[in-house]
């Protein structure tokens, strides 16, 4: 060993222990974070964090089945009884009615601050009369019976106005006092964390204690299903981590066994995985450096980089033969390998510009991954080999693959004919090829989603997708603003634009308003002479009305109705989701139902002076988002194959050899696609990436079959080198296709075709083969 | 009792009386009422203002003629409500089963002339009601008394249109 020679080792030892370190300080995430986007506009700011953190995302929904509705409803009443004990819970609603008495109470007592019908022409004698004429009404009506009671008291039904604004929100059937399904089959439950969906260990520490208090109801037979956000994201990262550790064990045993099998040396073997370890390392601390944190998603990626950097020992160890020592068998690779490790660089680096942090990251693990695998390879493995080392077994494979290499140019027309074929299904597939969905992107499993909608569904959970989100400079500006566009919301629903909408001014009406009732209301003596006439010819007894003029003399001048003032109730929690406290100012959101033309609502809609409002549509927003993400990988896709193109022109610097190592790749490419195509998928984001791969991949492998070797036996070797460098890649990206994460799947079952198709096409368009035949 | 089951379809006349404490004359309204067998009942009010109850299965609709309102609610939701529009609706069909599920039932008299006493066992239903008393002969309803808690009543006289 000379004294470069260890002066390289000496680096590379303390650049690992460096990468060790960093690694050891890493946090590792798998949030959804990774799938929203890094510079959001302020749109996009509000859908970031309505699904970080907002009230949808820390909702989860309960499902009791499998055994009979008494059982059902009992395991729901001690469920919810246990959990309501527990503070990881700021509420857990199962229809038995606990926690309603609080806000009846509170809409009881501030019926006068709270009705936007208070007006002072509804309590005039001729406003008085209208309503006890519509009173009486009501009391021949079967609603009578339970309007009866609080008549005396309001008769002009403020609480029945306050209430209607909440009607048509569609609740739960009720049985044996608990909310069921439609059909009976399933008792529901919604509990709220008082964590945020992005917090998943919170969240799964609140899951765990669903779990054990549902084991103490009793109820064994029964089932409990869950869902909602908080369940995907605790569930996601199972399964990321799961597949991340298994995978990438799988995939090392069979690259292990492989080399083991080829080379028959443990200490080859350790030398074969020396550059893929050290890249990995890199790569983690590179993406923890640069990101901050590392995702869950970026470790299972890192199996790839395993197919991927052990193929260039591979190509160092075929490449030594007993008269040529390792180092110079490097150096006549070299200028191949460092092409190859450039236009997979290439290809990464779209990737890594993505403004997709997901993909991003995986951008950066890569690229760092590869650079130190093949700076391994190079400088340090050499010194490490044995002299006079030599790969005995492969020679055994060489006539084998020569013979399908020299008869693979036979298949050419055959090629040709896929290639059209696989063009036309493309182009015959245009409209439906790409997934619109923002879905299609999300870890979570079809028959989960289905789960989360039967539940919503079940329950009449809001699924809220249009909002009104209003920026104001401080609260009553911001409820203010709420009250002007709620008018502007009440007069669009009268036209048949939407059903409803829910304000935080219904719970909280801005000061003024609140003091605009209070004065609207008349004097008390003023008030009993409007009554006495507006009574007048009615069946009405002439006291009946004496708790009513005693509750509006004294709201003339009670409290206003504060945040305070709604502690203890369950609407304080729905106040507090509506209406937020940000750095600069407050934030309204108006949630609306039953949307049927937004577009018109959307130009109907006019902030306050001071305020800003958009309508906000979310999954049009989602659904942008995602395709803004497909066309920046597109266009980033075209620019690292264009980059690809010019890095092979400039080195190769002849068009005829360019086409030779293009042509095999643009042909693998499409066939790729037509198959997955085919295979009826459509393709998403990471589809489009892992057709990039492909053409990063396996240019490494058309490189090397156009490569001009000198003699017969060099090229021999390099073609078996190749194969089997094509099968570890294989077994990196394919392993990969059988994740349940969409990303990796994706990606992996792209690669792992496009690999394999990328090296037969470079063997069937081979032309050096035509010359010797 | 048992005769009523015997009933596929039957259509009355009815006269309703309020007596709340609230007012001082009862409210009355008046109408026509219709069961077909099994599970549907329709009750149109007349005077003093159109009104439309249609019952059909666990779906109650009301609508109003003034205002075209028309609203449908579960009645699993409003067990009130279901508990008493079950009293007319299961004695109609004879259906001592579900009428025990939601009332303590007895039943007086002959097939000529009997009386039902129904107390409700719910709780929530008892604040409201305290008790509905029906009494008929052979396969029809002649009257429906209900008692309210705070000591309101209404009482529903029906006489049988055969034509």
């Amino acid at each position: 060993m000379t004294p470069a020679q260890r002066w390289r080792i000496a680096a590379w030892l303390a650049f690992v222990a460096a990468c060790v370190v960093v690694i050891a300080r890493t946090a590792f995430t798998t949030d959804i974070s990774a799938f929203l986007p890094r510079s959001p506009t302020p749109e996009q700011q509000v859908l970031v964090e309505q699904l970080r953190e907002g009230v949808v995302s820390r909702l989860v929904l309960i499902g009791i089945e499998g055994a009979s509705p008494e059982t059902l409803a009992q395991a729901s009443k001690r469920l919810a009884a246990q959990l309501r004990k527990h503070d990881d819970f700021l509420s857990v609603d199962n229809g038995d009615g606990t926690g309603s008495a609080a806000d009846r109470d509170f809409l009881w007592r501030n019926r006068y601050l709270l009705s936007s019908a208070v007006t002072p022409e509804r309590f005039s004698a001729g406003g008085l009369r209208e309503r006890l004429e519509e009173q009486l009404r009501l009391l021949g009506s079967p609603a009578g019976m339970l309007v009866r009671r609080i008549l005396p008291a309001d008769p002009s039904a403020e609480l029945l106005h306050i209430l209607e604004r909440f009607e048509g929100q569609s609740k739960p059937a009720t049985r044996d006092g608990v909310w069921f399904s439609r059909d009976g089959a399933r008792a529901l439950l919604v509990a709220q964390t008082r964590a945020a969906g992005y917090d998943i260990d919170a969240q799964e520490r609140a899951l765990a204690l669903v779990r054990s208090a549902f084991g103490h109801t009793g109820a064994s037979d029964a089932k409990l299903l869950l869902a909602g956000p908080g369940v995907f994201s605790v569930g996601t990262r199972a399964a990321i981590r799961g597949d991340a550790t298994r995978f990438s064990l799988i995939a090392t045993a069979l690259i292990a066994a492989l080399l083991l099998a080829i080379y028959r040396s443990p200490r080859v073997l350790a030398l074969g995985l020396l550059p893929v370890a050290s890249g990995a390392a890199a790569g983690i601390a590179a993406v923890s450096l640069g990101f901050g944190s590392v995702h869950g998603i970026t470790l299972g990626f890192g199996v790839t980089l395993i197919g991927e950097g052990v193929d260039y020992a591979i190509y160092l160890f075929t490449q030594s033969a007993p008269g040529i020592s390792p180092h110079r068998a490097l150096d006549r690779i070299w200028p191949t390998l460092r092409l190859g490790v450039l236009t997979s660089i290439c290809g990464f680096s779209a990737m890594l510009f993505s403004g997709f942090a997901g993909l991003a990251q995986l951008g950066l693990f890569s690229i760092t991954g590869l650079l130190v695998a093949v700076a391994v390879t190079r400088w340090i493995l050499p010194a490490f080999l044995p002299p006079g080392f030599d790969a005995p077994a492969l020679a055994a494979l060489v006539p084998g693959a020569m013979a399908a290499v020299r008869r693979a140019p036979a298949l050419r027309y055959p090629l040709l004919l896929a290639v059209v074929l696989a063009a036309v299904v493309l182009a015959v597939q245009r409209g439906p090829l790409w997934s619109d969905d923002l879905a299609s992107l999300s870890p979570v499993s079809r028959s989960d989603q289905l789960l989360d909608q039967q539940l919503r569904r079940d329950i009449g959970a809001p699924d809220v997708r249009y909002l009104v989100v209003i920026h104001a400079p401080d609260v009553q500006a911001a409820l203010q603003a709420s009250e002007a566009i709620g008018a502007t919301l009440r007069r669009a629903s009268q036209a048949g634009l939407l059903e409803g909408y829910e304000s935080p001014a219904d719970f909280l009406p801005s000061r003024q308003a609140q003091q605009n009732r209070q004065r609207a209301l008349p004097a008390p003596a003023k008030l009993r002479a409007n009554l006495q006439l507006a009574a007048q010819g009615l069946p009405y007894r002439r006291e009946v009305f004496e708790p009513f003029l005693k509750d509006a003399a004294a709201a003339k001048d009670m409290p206003l109705v504060e945040r305070s003032t709604l502690q203890g109730t369950r609407l304080a929690l729905r106040l507090d989701t509506l209406l937020v406290k940000k750095d600069h100012g407050w934030v309204a959101m108006l949630a609306l139902r039953g949307v049927s033309d937004a577009q018109n609502i959307a130009r109907a809609i006019a902030a306050p002076a001071g305020t800003r409002a958009v309508l906000l549509d979310f999954k049009r927003e989602s659904d942008r988002l995602y395709q803004s993400y497909r066309s920046e990988v597109l266009r980033n896709s075209l620019l690292g194959a264009l980059a690809i193109a010019l890095l092979l022109f400039a080195s190769l610097r002849s068009p005829r050899r360019m086409f030779d190592v293009l042509a095999p790749l643009v042909a693998a490419v499409l066939v790729t696609a037509g198959v997955l195509v085919l295979s009826g998928l459509r393709l998403s984001i990471f589809h489009l990436v892992g057709l990039l791969l492909v053409v990063a991949v396996g240019s490494n492998y058309s490189l090397f079959f156009d490569r001009q070797t000198p003699s017969g036996e060099g090229r021999e070797r390099t073609i078996v080198s190749l194969l089997f460098a094509s099968v570890t890649t294989m077994i990196g990206f394919g392993v990969l296709a059988f994740s349940k994460v969409p990303v990796l799947h994706d990606i992996g079952l792209t690669v792992g075709i496009g690999a394999i198709l990328a090296l037969a096409f470079a063997a069937i368009l081979s032309r050096r083969d035509d010359a010797r035949r | 009792m048992q005769d009523l089951s015997q009933v596929k379809t039957a259509k009355g006349r009815f006269v309703e009386r309020k007596y709340l404490a609230i007012l001082n004359a009862p409210l009355q309204s008046s109408g026509t009422l219709t069961y077909i067998a099994p599970s549907r009942l329709e009750k149109h009010t007349l005077l003093p203002r159109q009104e439309n109850l249609l019952l059909e299965r666990e779906e109650l609709t009301i609508e109003r003629k003034d205002g075209n309102q028309r609203r449908t609610v579960m009645l699993q939701d409003y067990p009130v409500i279901w508990a008493f529009v079950e009293s007319i609706r299961s004695t109609l069909a004879g259906d001592l089963t579900t009428l025990k599920r939601f009332y303590e039932v007895v039943l007086e008299g002959d097939e000529r002339q009997w009386r039902l006493a129904l107390t409700p066992s719910d709780p929530k239903m008892r604040e409201v009601v305290s008790e509905i008393r029906i009494s008929g002969g052979r396969s029809w309803i002649h009257a429906i008394e209900i008692k309210e808690t705070g000591g309101d009543r209404s009482v529903m006289t029906i006489t049988r249109d055969d034509s």
